[in-house]
């Protein structure tokens, strides 16, 4: 992985980044800190690199459920403060519809129109969409699990048994990121651990 | 920040609906048309084009491999006779025959792309009666994605063996990548493995149609993932010499953006059913092989070096094995060229780069500075040099 130009913008989104961090980083260009060897260099590399990570695979696990027509929302729950980034990713993916994305305690929400952003960071999901849900159009209701049900059909059928490899399953889905996109795919029969039988217990 | 109330009323005044129509899904035709491309192993959905779309990975399934694409058959009829498939006309346990309807397949496709499952749409399909017919619906799907729900993300269309010019050109204007697949390394193994697919008019042609197409001015079929290609590995008797000469030929003749190798794994009801399976490293090694030419850019003499006499590939990392052979005399990492670090095993692209970054700023110490730069010491060491110091080991004395 290489660290992006913008580095500063990645670590200022870390759960651990403070003022003394980035005044450091201020020393260092994004060549540098994929060659030094020093204790900060190593350590601020590590932590854009998390960030890095973790923004990666929630863009690639959160799945969006529609809310009338012009609302899609999904589950998240960052280590790291990249949540309004995702929902900007997401916007312009789909432009014209609002995303939220949050939990119980708060929510972000995104909308790109006419080529800008706009973004505001709500209270509780649940709130959030209630508040969004007595303006819309039309319930879409029935269809929260349209794309769920496909999904889970189409996803069983790529499985190949003869080149069944969890090692590199579980490497490359790991649970933490599956639980704050609140994905649950490691419950599948086939690729159940012991360390899922006990988190159910 | 402007508020809840305001995003609502900005969100209607778009009308811009995030549904797209509802798709209507027989579950038993979603499983048996996707079953059908699991061993189409392309998952890439990288595309340069403007403006730019991340090309990032979704799910795994529990073989390690990515499922960022909704990759599916259009049709699971084909009037081919493949040896090694078990949509071809010969097989004896065929399942039942399905098709989707362009409508349905692009509504499928749009409710996967807005839940964020899919970064996109990979459709091939059974040649049906027709490949005309099928390739018509095929490209009709992509204009109702592309056209109807301005669909932007991304699509690879199969093009069918036999597809007619017109066709292939509909498709290429309106996907991000097309292919056809070579399956056999020559005419006389896909006459083993297919009887009724001719190697040179319905693939090698259609292969030069596409190269063609995408060098014609207008720039219509602009295709920003180039085509590609796929081969089965181990279906049919060639070696992996005569597999790396038919690359070559589609690297530089034909222009393809890259190869994939499968790895043939017999099929039920299938003439090829009682066929030794081939071992998954014969495709990881294929892989490597095809990773030195192209991304290292290995001379093709250099790569030979790496079959043995019956002009396969061993059971050992291709790059080791020409090191072994051309490597005399250790190099030095604080003089040695980019193109001479990418010949030492341990060494790869992005470390030959930060080193040439690093010995810019300072002398490369020891063996630490380049285990930091991302370079597998235990089997460079060998092959390096650093201030004169050199590791020996026993294989060096004993040679």
């Amino acid at each position: 992985m290489r660290v992006p130009d913008n580095f500063v913008y990645y670590l200022s989104a870390h759960a651990d980044c403070n003022a003394r961090l980035l005044a450091r980083a201020g020393d260092f260009t994004a060549r540098d800190l994929e060659v030094l060897a020093n204790v900060d260099a190593k350590r601020l590399r590590k932590m854009v690199f998390e960030v890095l990570a973790e923004t990666h695979r929630m863009k690639a696990f959160v799945r969006l459920k529609p809310l009338g027509c012009i609302v899609l929302y999904g589950y998240l729950k960052t280590r790291h403060k990249i949540a309004d980034r995702l929902g900007d990713h997401f916007a312009r993916r789909n432009p014209g519809t609002i995303i939220v994305l949050g939990n119980g305690q708060e929510s972000w929400i995104s909308l790109l129109c006419d080529s800008r952003i706009m973004r505001e960071h709500g209270s509780g999901m649940t709130e959030t969409l209630e508040r969004l849900g007595s303006g819309l159009p039309d319930s879409g209701e029935g269809r929260d699990n349209e794309a769920e049900s496909i999904w889970k059909t189409y996803y069983d059928s790529q499985y190949c048994p003869e080149r069944k490899n969890l090692r590199l399953f579980h490497q490359r889905m790991p649970r933490r990121d599956q639980d704050s996109a609140g994905l649950r795919l490691a419950e599948s029969k086939e690729n159940v651990t012991l360390e899922d039988f006990f988190a159910k217990i | 920040m402007v508020t809840l109330e305001k995003i609502a009323h900005l969100a209607n005044d778009c009308k811009f609906d995030s549904l797209g129509p509802e798709a209507h899904v027989n579950s038993e035709k979603l499983s048996m048309l996707g079953e059908g491309t699991r061993h189409d192993v392309c998952a890439s959905t990288f595309s340069p084009r403007s403006p730019g779309l991340p090309g990032i990975c979704h799910s795994f399934t529990q073989d390690g491999r990515c499922v960022s694409l909704f990759k599916t058959l259009y049709t699971n009829h084909c009037s081919h006779q493949c040896n090694y498939c078990t949509n071809a006309a010969n097989c004896s346990q065929k399942a039942r025959a399905f098709t989707y309807t362009p409508e349905e397949l692009a509504s499928i496709t749009l409710s996967l792309y807005r839940g964020n499952y899919i970064e996109g749409l990979f459709l091939s399909s059974g040649s049906g009666r027709n490949e005309d017919v099928v390739m018509e619906d095929i490209v009709e799907t992509a204009r109702l994605l592309r056209n109807k729900y301005a669909f932007a993300g991304y699509i690879h269309l199969k093009v069918l063996p036999g597809a007619s010019l017109s066709h292939i050109q509909e498709a290429m204007e309106l996907a991000d990548r097309v292919s056809i697949n070579l399956e056999a390394s020559s005419p006389s193994y896909m006459n083993e493995m297919s009887a009724t697919k001719n190697y040179e008019t319905d693939i090698i042609q259609r292969q030069r149609y596409i190269r063609d197409l995408m060098g014609k001015a207008d720039r219509m079929s602009r295709l920003p993932a180039g085509q590609t290609t796929q081969l089965v590995v181990g279906a049919g008797t060639e070696s992996d010499m005569e597999i790396f000469k038919r690359i070559l030929y589609e690297y530089q003749e034909i222009g393809v953006k890259r190869a994939y190798y499968s790895a043939f794994s017999p099929q039920k009801g299938t003439p090829f059913e009682t066929r030794e399976p081939q071992q998954r490293w014969r495709e990881h090694r294929l892989y490597q092989m095809d990773w030195l030419y192209r991304i290292y850019h290995f001379h093709p003499q250099e790569i030979g070096i790496a079959f043995n006499e019956d002009g396969f590939l061993e059971n050992a990392d291709p790059k080791m094995a020409i090191a072994r052979q051309l490597m005399d005399s250790p190099a030095d990492p604080n003089v040695a060229s980019y193109s001479e670090l990418l010949r030492i095993p341990g060494i790869g692209h992005c470390s030959a780069q930060r080193i040439v970054s690093l010995r810019k700023k300072k002398p490369i110490q020891g063996k630490a500075d380049l285990a930091l730069l991302g370079v597998r010491i235990k089997r460079a060491a060998p092959y390096l040099k650093i201030n004169g110091w050199r590791d020996t080991t026993l294989q060096m004395w004993s040679a």
